[in-house]
């Protein structure tokens, strides 16, 4: 069952990192892809359509962690309790920011808005940078804080730069490619990456010390795995709903 | 500010209560705005349709508040409340994994499709989205509550070497503190929907502006909702009173007896809640008394539609009646919740062995921060809703139509 529950939760957080990484990754490269308002509309709309059903994944994550492991929930998070709230306060502030920018129809508001995104998007990459260098060189004795990991993972931050480029060149349209294809980066090898430093990190840790007793992580295995496909086929009507490239503003 | 205990408690409080402040009218709203877009996509009516597009606004931006601060409550357990996740992790886990998993999860994904999708999709593939949506919102109501209910009153599980390891998932599902909490926020959120429908078509046709039609329909689906809930939501939490602490209620027999008890078994100390949590509840059911009066007016007024686009003392009502259903929420929170201290899980855990280790410095730092985060948020968002209700429909955006504006050329900088 314990296996079950790891490959669910292996699939869960591969899904965060691939699908929002590239959402982060745009937002950081978001003065870089667009030097206009009417440019960074239509940059922030490539993957606008998508951010509510990537960032998903992360919440998944976070509730199998507390079902099955909930060990690893405290361990991890009071561990790193500055690096969590630094996480943390990114993604609001980064929600916020798309959240909120087209709610006022004024330049300055939009620009403070596009600000929120940027600086939102890097301090979550580079949060996450940091809890997965901490995790790689930590491996079991992550709830002991803070190591050097922390800060040899900070420039994993760019991994997430690359993969918004890598998904900038297959979302946008017309003169907008030419300017992601600038930024080195392709989707499927910056996803690879992300996958492999999470199962690398994920190796690390003390599964069974961690671990939920049988019935209960069994139950949230099982509940899982049945949800699963339903899971998944919710997303890919989303992916096929917005497929294509992002040719006029959205919502957003 | 050198007490983490208190200030990670604030926090909490601060991060559940604005959470559960525009939660409230999200649950409700989503129901009324699934059945305006019912009503539109069957008949075709055009007003029909516009008032989904101006409730579903409305709702959008709600929304937005109310899943930022739900991230933030999910991972503060683990920050601040290590020692819950520590004794009771696994039994307050299951829940919370169901939440996300059966309910979250496709309430997002599918928001998404909905807002986004407006022009792209089907409009009968259109309407089921929102109808998912309402349903998984209910769905993750139940199983917080569910989380919540274990709080409130454990079942389900069996302590072993200090640890709570869950044993009956079914008493944990069916415990009747989660089922009638349950009854009770799903009234609840339609009697604030229904305060909140009311009292922006109040406005609307108090300043008699163009949209009398639109409003006046608006304000009959507000009153009925008003007035379909009233009387629920405090059947369900009358009932409650059958399960509730005997601690809540200082002075009683029963509370000395528990008191007694815990002292019998946890030695000596306060077992009994602050004050506070008498204040919510006189708060709670005064707010209800005066909501009941409004429907009362409302239910005579229902049945003639000229009178309710004419009557304005009745708008003003309405219009000073909106903070009624959000001071009844937010003390019947806190009667709920400071009710239960000092425990954090009653006769189980306590608050303070609840809290976790981190330095004091660090737990300070993060009170700060979030306070000031959710201040701007709350703040700004309050001032959007406000200005997209007084705007009207004709300034909405959501399902508009945006044409592809014509491309120019692309600078290419030179460095």
């Amino acid at each position: 069952m314990q296996t079950v529950a790891l490959l669910v939760l292996a699939v869960f957080t591969a899904g965060y990192l691939v699908l929002a990484g590239a959402d982060i990754g745009v937002g950081m490269l978001l003065p870089v892809l667009g030097r206009d308002a009417r440019q960074r509309r239509l940059v922030i709309a490539s993957f606008a359509p998508l951010f509510l059903a990537d960032e998903v994944w992360l919440v998944a994550t976070a509730g199998v962690v507390a079902g099955a492991f909930p060990g690893l929930e405290h361990a991890l998070l009071s561990g790193l309790h500055p690096v969590f709230v630094a996480l943390l306060v990114g993604w609001i502030v980064r929600d916020m920011g798309l959240w909120l920018r087209g709610r006022v129809d004024a330049a300055r508001w939009r620009a403070v808005c596009d600000g929120a995104v940027v600086a939102g998007s890097w301090v979550l990459a580079l949060a996450w940078g940091a809890v997965l260098g901490t995790v790689l060189v930590g491996g079991g004795h992550v709830e002991d804080g803070v190591n050097v990991g922390t800060v040899l993972g900070l420039p994993l931050a760019l991994v997430f730069a690359v993969h918004g480029a890598g998904f900038a060149r297959l979302r946008l349209a017309g003169g907008l490619v030419e300017r992601a294809r600038r930024v080195p980066g392709r989707y499927w090898v910056s996803a690879l990456v992300l996958v492999a430093v999470m199962v690398a990190a994920g190796w690390r840790l003390p599964w069974s010390q961690v671990a939920a007793s049988p019935e209960a992580l069994g139950l949230t295995a099982v509940l899982c795995a049945v949800m699963l496909p339903l899971l998944v086929g919710a997303q890919a009507l989303v992916w096929w709903t917005f497929r294509g490239r992002a040719e006029s503003p959205g919502y957003l | 500010m050198d007490d983490p205990l208190l200030l990670a408690r604030v926090q909490f409080a601060l991060t559940a209560g604005s959470h559960f402040l525009f939660v409230a009218l999200t649950l409700g709203l989503a129901t009324l705005v699934a059945l305006t877009q019912t009503i539109a996509t069957l008949s075709g009516s055009a007003v029909a349709e516009r008032m989904t597009r101006f409730w579903g606004q409305l709702y959008v931006i709600n929304y937005a508040v109310g899943i930022v601060t739900g991230l933030v409550m999910e991972f503060q357990f683990g920050l601040n409340w290590s020692g819950m996740s520590r004794v009771v992790g696994e039994v307050f886990g299951a829940p919370l994994a169901m939440e996300t998993v059966v309910a979250f999860f496709v309430e997002s994904t599918f928001l998404g499709l909905w807002i986004f999708g407006w022009d792209r999709l089907n409009r009968w593939v259109h309407l089921a989205l929102i109808w998912v949506v309402a349903a998984t919102a209910y769905f993750s109501a139940y199983f917080i509550l569910v989380a919540n209910g274990f709080l409130q009153r454990p079942v389900g599980y069996r302590m072993q070497d200090g640890v709570a390891r869950l044993t009956d998932v079914g008493a944990l599902l069916t415990n009747p503190t989660a089922l009638l909490a349950f009854g009770h926020v799903v009234f609840g959120g339609l009697l604030t929907a229904g305060f909140f429908m009311a009292a922006v078509s109040g406005y609307h046709l108090f300043r008699r502006t163009a949209e009398a039609d639109l409003f006046r329909r608006s304000m009959r689906t507000g009153l009925v909702a008003v007035v379909l809930s009233v009387f629920p939501v405090a059947m369900f939490g009358g009932t409650q009173f059958r399960y509730v602490q005997p601690t809540k209620h200082p002075g009683t027999d029963e509370a000395a007896a528990q008191v007694a008890q815990f002292q019998a078994r946890f030695g000596p100390g306060d077992y009994t809640p602050p004050g506070l949590a008498s204040v919510g509840e006189i708060a709670m059911v005064s707010a209800w008394m005066l909501m009941s009066l409004v429907a009362l007016v409302a239910l005579v007024k229902l049945p003639f539609g000229r009178w309710l686009e004419r009557g304005r003392v009745f708008h003003v009502l309405v219009m000073a009646a909106l903070p009624l259903p959000y001071v009844a929420v937010i003390s019947g929170w806190v009667f709920r919740e400071v009710g239960r201290q000092p425990w954090m899980v009653y006769g189980v855990l306590t608050t303070e062995d609840a809290l976790s280790d981190v330095p004091a410095g660090a737990v300070t730092a993060s009170f700060v921060v979030f306070t000031a985060v959710f201040a701007v948020l709350v703040a700004v968002n309050v001032w959007l809703l406000a200005r997209y209700a007084r705007r009207g429909p004709e300034a909405v955006r959501l399902g508009a139509l945006e044409a592809p504006e014509p491309e120019r050329p692309v600078l290419t900088p030179s460095l």
